[in-house]
C-alpha cells in the first residue's frame, strides 16, 4: 500500500509535460540515481559539461536521486518519465546485482537503453611480501581451503563480491564458501590489504593503481579480455586459466515507451557527444576508459550480463 | 539532559503507578519484538559467515526487552509523576505544517509547500495571521529556491511557481 | 628541514592578493552552504567542488579549502545557534554549544569553537607535514579486531551524555542500536528491518536522524509548552566574546581535543565522530565544575569542535601518504585532485611535492581566513537568536527541510524526518536525553562491522579479539572509564567528581 501511495506521488511529482517530440534535441534531464560525488554523479554531471560546452544539447540538467544501489532512482524514473524523450538515466553494473538483491520491482527490462559509456576492470592485489605470487597460488590456495583466503572488497553482493564468487566457481570452489569481508569505503579496504590483514584485496584496478607502482601492492590478475594498456605485466585472469571476464561499466538510458525516431534522435545524440573532444578531454582527465557501446550490440551485452549475475548472486546465496 | 523549555517533572507527587512509564515500557517491549522478529527471519536464512546478520538484532532484542521490563518497574516504584500539561493546538499547528509539507511538496513545489510549514509553524507559535505569513514564507523560500537549486544545483521539488524561472 | 621550505615557499604563494580573495569566497560560500542543517562539508564541497574547476590549480586548490573549512564551521554555527547539527561530527556541539547560546553566551561558543578549530587545525597541519609516514605505519596496523575494541571504549564514554538516570540513558542508547540495524548488512547483504520500503535500504541517515531529534523534536516540545516557556532568548549576556575565564577553561580542551582527534582521524576507520565523543566524555570527567555539563560548559564546545578539526586534519595523512580516502569528504577530495593530473598514492610527495605542500598550506590560510571573517560576525550570527520566537522555528523548520530535502529529495526522507521528530518530543517529554540515541545510530554498524570482519577473517575463532596489544590497551582503558571512578572511591571514600551530576 505504501508503495502505490509513494509511487503515485512521485509519479505526480515528477511527470512534467515537456512537450516537443521532434527528433531534435534541445533540452535534456538526467537522472543520476546517486549521491552527488560518486561515480554515477560524476558520468551525469561529466555529460552535462560536454553537452553544454560542445552545443551538442543547449539545456542539461542534472538530478540526483540516491538510495539502495540506483533502484530508488531507477524506480522512480520508469513510474514518472514515461514516454518523455528528454529523460535520461545513468546508470551501471552495480545497478544490475542491485535489482535482484534488493528484490527491486522495476528492472532494467523497462528502461530503454542506449549506450555504454565508460568502464573499468576488476584486479586482485595482495601485499608485496604476501607469499602468494601469481594467480596460480590464489587458484591452489583457494582449492586446498577457501575459508582460509579472505578477500576484501566492497558491499556484499557487489561487482567485487560477484567477481570473487565467479573466480570460485570457475575453478570449482563453492561460491558459498568464499570468505568475503565486505568493507564500505575504497580506503578502508585498501587499508587492511596494505595492513595485511586480508589475504587478497578485489576492486578495479584504479583503486590499486597508484600503490601498485609504489612497490606495495602486488597485482595477480585483472578481468579484462586482453591485457590492459596502464597495466601491461599484469595477466589477465584467463590468460591464468581461470575463465572470467567482467566490467563494471557505466551506461545511459532513455525512458520507457518512447517512439523509435525519439530513441534515434536521442542515440544520435549520444553518440556525437562521445566523438568530442570535449568528452575525450575529459575521460583523459578523469582517467575513464572509453568502452563505448550501442543499439543492439549493448541491448545483447546488458541481456547477457544480467542472465550471468543472476546465475552467480544465486549460487552466493544472495538471490533466490 | 534538562530543557529550560520542558521543566523537569515534579518528583514529590506519587500517586499510583506512572501510566506514561507503562506507555514506554510497552512501547519497548514492541520494538524488542519487532526486532526480534526480524532477527529469527534472517536467521532462516543460510549465508556463509562466522556471526551471521541475526547476531546483533538478536543482542539488541534482548536489551530491549529488559530496559521495557526495568522501565515498568521504575513507573511502579516511582509512582506517576505530575507533568506540566502540553498545550495541544501549538503542537498540531507545527505537526500539520510539516505533514501539509509532505502532501503539497510533490503537486505545488518547494516554495509554496515550505511557505505553509513556516506559517503554520508561525501560527503554532501565536503569531498570525496565516495568509500573510504563507505569501511571505513563499516569497522567501522561492529565493531560497533560485538561490540553491540554481545557483548550486541542488535537486528540490519544483512546482508551478519554480518552473516560471 | 626541506619540509618547512617546501610549506613556506607554498605559503608565499597562497598568500597572493589573487589566492586570497579565492580563499574568501570559499569560506563565505562553504559557510553559506554548510550553515544548512543535514548538508555536512562532504557534501558541501561535493556541491561547489564545480565552482573551482575554472580557476588554475592553485587558485582552485586554496578556494576548496576555504569551501571545506567554511563548510564545517557552517555545521558547527547551525549546532550552537540553533540546535540543529549540520553533520555527524558536530552533534556533540550541540550538546553544550546550544545551552551556551540560550544563556546569552553563544558569542563566546563560537568564539572558542572558531580558535579551537584554527588552534587544532593549526597544530594537525604541522603534525602531518612533521610525522605523516610515521602515523599512517601505525595507522595502518589497526585491524579490526583493534578497531572493534576502539568502539568499545568510545561505548563507555557515552554515558558521559546519559543525564540523570541510566536506565532512560540505556534505553535512548538501545534505540539508537536499533535503528542502526535498518537497511541493508554490508556483510551478508541481507536487509534487516526495512519492510519492503526500498528507501530504508539504505539505513537511517545519521543527519537526518540529528536534525529531527535536535530541531523538530525541540520545536514540537517549545510549541508545546505553550505559554509555560515564555521566555525570551536573550542573544547576549555579558560580553560578545571570550572571556579570560572562557580563555583559561579552553586552552586544554583545545589541545586534548587536538590529540585525540588527529591520530584517530588518521586512522583509515577512526572517523571523526569517535574522537569528538571521547572528547566530550575526558573533558566532562576533567572538568572542575562537572555540574556545568549538560547546562552549557565551555570545555564541552572547545573539546570536541578542536577535535572534529583535527580529525579533519588527521584523514589527509591516508589521503596523501598512501591515496586512501578514508570518509566521504577525502573520496570528494580525491575527485577534485584528480581534476589536476594528480594522483594520490604513496607517490605523491615525491612526484608533486609542490601541489601537496601548496595545498597543506591552503588549508591553513583557508583555517587563518575563516577565524578572520567569523570572528568580527559572531556578534551578528547571535542576532539571530534575536528573531522573535515565531518566526524563529518557522526559520528553523524551513532550513531543517530545505537541508533533507537538498540532501536526498525523497518524500520518504521527510516522512522520517516527521516520526524521529516526535520521537524527538516524547524522548523530551518524559525525560529521556537524545545524544545516546545518535551515538547509537552511529557506533552500532561501526562496531557490529569491525566484530564480524575480524571473526570472519579469523575464521570465527574468537581469541583473535583479545591477541593484539593496542586491542588490550584500549580494554584497559575502556575499563579504566568505567569502574575508574569506583576506584577513586573505594581508595579515597570520597566521590569521584563525575558522580556530582547523579541525583
Amino acid at each position: 500500500m505504501k508503495h502505490i501511495v509513494r509511487g503515485a506521488l512521485l509519479a505526480a511529482a515528477l511527470a512534467l509535460p515537456f512537450g516537443a517530440a521532434s527528433a531534435q534535441v534541445d533540452e535534456l534531464k538526467i537522472m543520476a540515481p546517486a549521491a552527488p560525488g560518486g561515480g554515477w554523479d560524476q558520468t551525469a554531471r561529466a555529460m552535462q559539461q560536454v553537452l553544454q560546452g560542445e552545443k551538442i544539447v543547449s539545456n542539461v540538467q542534472v538530478m540526483n536521486v540516491p538510495g539502495a544501489g540506483g533502484t530508488i532512482g531507477l524506480a522512480q524514473f520508469v513510474n514518472a518519465d514515461k514516454g518523455d524523450p528528454s529523460a535520461l538515466i545513468v546508470g551501471g553494473y552495480v545497478m544490475v546485482g542491485a535489482i535482484i538483491t534488493n528484490k527491486s520491482p522495476v528492472t532494467l527490462d523497462q528502461v530503454t537503453p542506449i549506450a555504454r559509456l565508460t568502464g573499468e576492470y576488476e584486479a586482485i592485489a595482495v601485499p608485496a611480501d604476501s607469499p602468494l605470487k601469481s594467480m596460480e597460488d590464489l587458484v591452489a590456495a583457494l582449492k586446498a581451503n577457501p575459508q582460509k583466503v579472505s578477500w576484501a572488497g566492497g558491499s556484499a553482493g557487489g561487482t567485487d563480491h560477484i567477481t570473487a564468487g565467479l573466480i570460485a566457481k570457475a575453478i570449482g570452489v563453492d561460491p558459498t564458501k568464499v570468505n568475503y569481508i565486505a568493507f564500505s569505503g575504497g580506503g578502508e579496504s585498501l587499508a587492511s590489504i596494505l595492513g595485511g590483514k586480508v589475504t587478497v584485496g578485489i576492486s578495479s584496478l584504479s583503486e590499486f593503481d597508484a600503490q601498485a607502482k609504489a612497490g606495495k601492492l602486488r597485482l595477480l590478475g585483472v578481468s579484462s579480455a586482453e591485457r590492459l594498456p596502464e597495466a601491461k605485466d599484469v595477466p589477465t585472469f584467463k590468460e591464468s586459466g581461470v575463465d572470467v571476464e567482467i566490467q563494471n561499466w557505466r551506461m545511459v538510458a532513455a525512458a520507457p515507451g518512447i517512439s523509435p525516431e525519439q530513441k534515434k534522435a536521442l542515440n544520435d545524440t549520444i553518440a556525437k557527444m562521445v566523438n568530442s573532444q570535449g568528452w575525450k578531454d575529459m575521460l583523459a582527465q578523469k582517467g575513464w576508459a572509453n568502452t563505448y557501446l550501442a543499439g543492439a550490440d549493448f541491448e545483447e551485452q546488458l541481456a547477457k550480463d544480467i542472465t550471468a549475475t543472476k546465475a552467480i548472486l544465486k549460487d552466493i546465496g544472495l538471490a533466490q | 539532559m534538562s530543557d529550560p523549555n520542558t521543566p523537569s517533572p515534579d518528583r514529590s507527587a506519587r500517586r499510583g503507578a506512572d501510566k506514561a512509564g507503562f506507555a514506554i515500557a510497552f512501547g519497548l517491549a514492541l520494538l524488542s519484538l519487532v526486532v526480534g522478529w526480524d532477527a529469527w527471519r534472517l536467521s532462516q536464512i543460510n549465508v556463509y559467515s562466522a556471526i551471521g546478520p541475526a547476531a546483533f538484532p538478536t543482542i539488541i532484542a534482548g536489551g530491549l526487552a529488559l530496559l521495557a521490563v526495568a522501565t515498568a518497574v521504575e513507573a511502579i516504584r516511582e509512582g506517576a509523576l505530575e507533568r506540566p500539561r502540553d498545550e495541544p493546538v501549538p503542537m498540531a499547528w507545527v505537526l500539520g505544517g510539516l505533514i501539509g509539507q509532505i502532501i503539497l511538496l510533490p503537486f505545488l513545489g518547494f516554495s509554496i509547500a515550505t511557505g505553509w510549514l513556516f506559517a503554520a509553524t508561525a501560527k503554532g507559535f501565536g503569531r498570525g495571521p496565516v495568509w500573510a505569513h504563507f505569501l511571505a514564507g513563499t516569497a522567501m523560500c522561492l529565493v531560497i529556491y533560485l538561490i540553491f537549486a540554481k545557483g548550486l544545483q541542488l535537486s528540490l521539488p519544483a512546482g508551478p511557481i519554480e518552473r516560471l524561472f | 628541514m626541506e619540509t618547512f621550505a617546501a610549506l613556506g615557499h607554498g605559503v608565499v604563494v597562497a598568500l597572493q592578493p589573487m589566492n586570497l580573495l579565492f580563499a574568501f569566497a570559499g569560506v563565505m560560500l562553504g559557510t553559506a552552504v554548510g550553515v544548512l542543517p543535514g548538508i555536512g562539508p562532504a557534501l558541501t564541497v561535493a556541491l561547489l567542488l564545480p565552482i573551482t574547476f575554472k580557476l588554475d590549480p592553485a587558485g582552485s586548490l586554496i578556494m576548496f579549502a576555504g569551501i571545506y573549512y567554511g563548510g564545517m564551521y557552517g555545521g558547527s554555527t547551525a549546532s550552537i545557534l540553533l540546535n540543529t547539527p549540520g553533520e555527524s561530527a558536530s552533534i556533540v556541539t550541540a550538546l553544550e554549544g546550544n545551552k551556551m547560546a540560550r544563556a546569552g553566551r553563544g558569542g563566546p561558543a563560537l568564539a572558542t569553537s572558531a580558535i579551537g578549530s584554527f588552534v587544532a587545525g593549526t597544530i594537525a597541519t604541522i603534525g602531518l607535514a612533521l610525522v605523516a609516514p610515521t602515523v599512517v605505519d601505525v595507522a595502518i596496523s589497526f585491524g579490526p579486531e583493534d578497531y572493534f575494541a576502539l568502539m568499545i571504549l568510545a561505548f563507555t564514554t557515552v554515558s558521559a551524555a546519559f543525564g540523570s538516570s541510566v536506565t532512560r540513558g540505556l534505553t535512548s542508547l538501545f534505540i539508537g542500536l536499533a535503528l542502526g540495524l535498518v537497511g541493508i548488512d554490508l556483510q551478508s547483504g541481507q536487509a534487516r528491518l526495512s519492510f519492503g520500503i526500498p528507501d530504508l535500504l539504505d539505513g537511517v541517515e545519521v543527519t537526518t536522524l540529528a536534525v529531527a531529534l535536535f530541531a523538530i523534536g525541540e520545536t514540537l516540545s517549545v510549541a508545546a509548552a505553550g505559554l509555560r516557556a515564555e521566555e525570551v532568548i536573550e542573544p547576549v549576556k555579558g560580553s560578545v566574546f571570550m572571556n579570560r575565564e572562557d580563555w583559561r577553561r579552553s586552552w586544554w580542551p583545545w589541545l586534548r581535543g587536538t590529540a585525540l582527534g588527529f591520530p584517530i582521524g588518521a586512522m583509515p576507520a577512526g572517523g571523526a565522530e569517535i574522537p569528538t565523543f571521547l572528547s566530550y566524555a575526558l573533558e566532562k570527567r576533567l572538568c572542575r565544575k562537572p555540574d556545568e555539563f549538560g547546562n552549557g560548559a565551555i570545555e564541552g564546545v572547545a573539546g570536541p569542535e578542536a577535535a572534529n578539526n583535527a580529525a579533519a586534519a588527521g584523514v589527509l595523512v591516508p589521503l596523501l601518504t598512501l591515496g586512501l580516502p578514508t570518509s566521504a569528504t577525502a573520496a570528494i577530495m580525491l575527485a577534485g585532485f584528480q581534476q589536476y593530473g594528480l594522483n594520490p598514492g604513496p607517490l605523491l610527495f615525491t612526484s608533486n611535492p609542490d601541489l601537496v605542500w601548496g595545498l597543506i598550506a591552503s588549508l591553513f590560510i583557508a583555517n587563518g581566513m575563516l577565524l578572520v571573517l567569523n570572528l568580527p560576525l559572531v556578534g551578528l550570527w547571535v542576532r539571530l537568536l534575536a528573531i522573535p520566537r515565531p518566526w524563529l522555528y518557522g526559520g528553523i523548520l524551513v532550513f531543517a527541510t530545505l537541508g533533507t530535502l537538498g540532501a536526498n529529495p525523497s518524500l520518504v526522507e521527510l516522512g522520517m524526518l516527521l516520526i524521529f521528530g516526535l520521537l524527538g518530543y516524547v524522548l523530551r517529554r518524559y525525560d529521556y536525553p537524545i545524544a545516546p540515541v545518535v551515538v547509537g545510530l552511529i557506533l552500532g554498524p561501526l562496531s557490529e562491522q569491525q566484530l564480524r570482519r575480524a571473526l570472519a577473517i579469523s575464521v570465527g575463532d574468537p581469541i583473535v579479539l583479545f591477541q593484539s596489544p593496542i586491542a588490550l590497551t584500549l580494554y584497559a582503558l575502556s575499563a579504566l572509564a568505567l569502574f575508574g571512578p569506583l576506584i577513586f572511591y573505594l581508595i579515597t571514600g570520597h566521590r569521584a567528581p563525575v558522580g556530582a551530576d547523579e541525583d
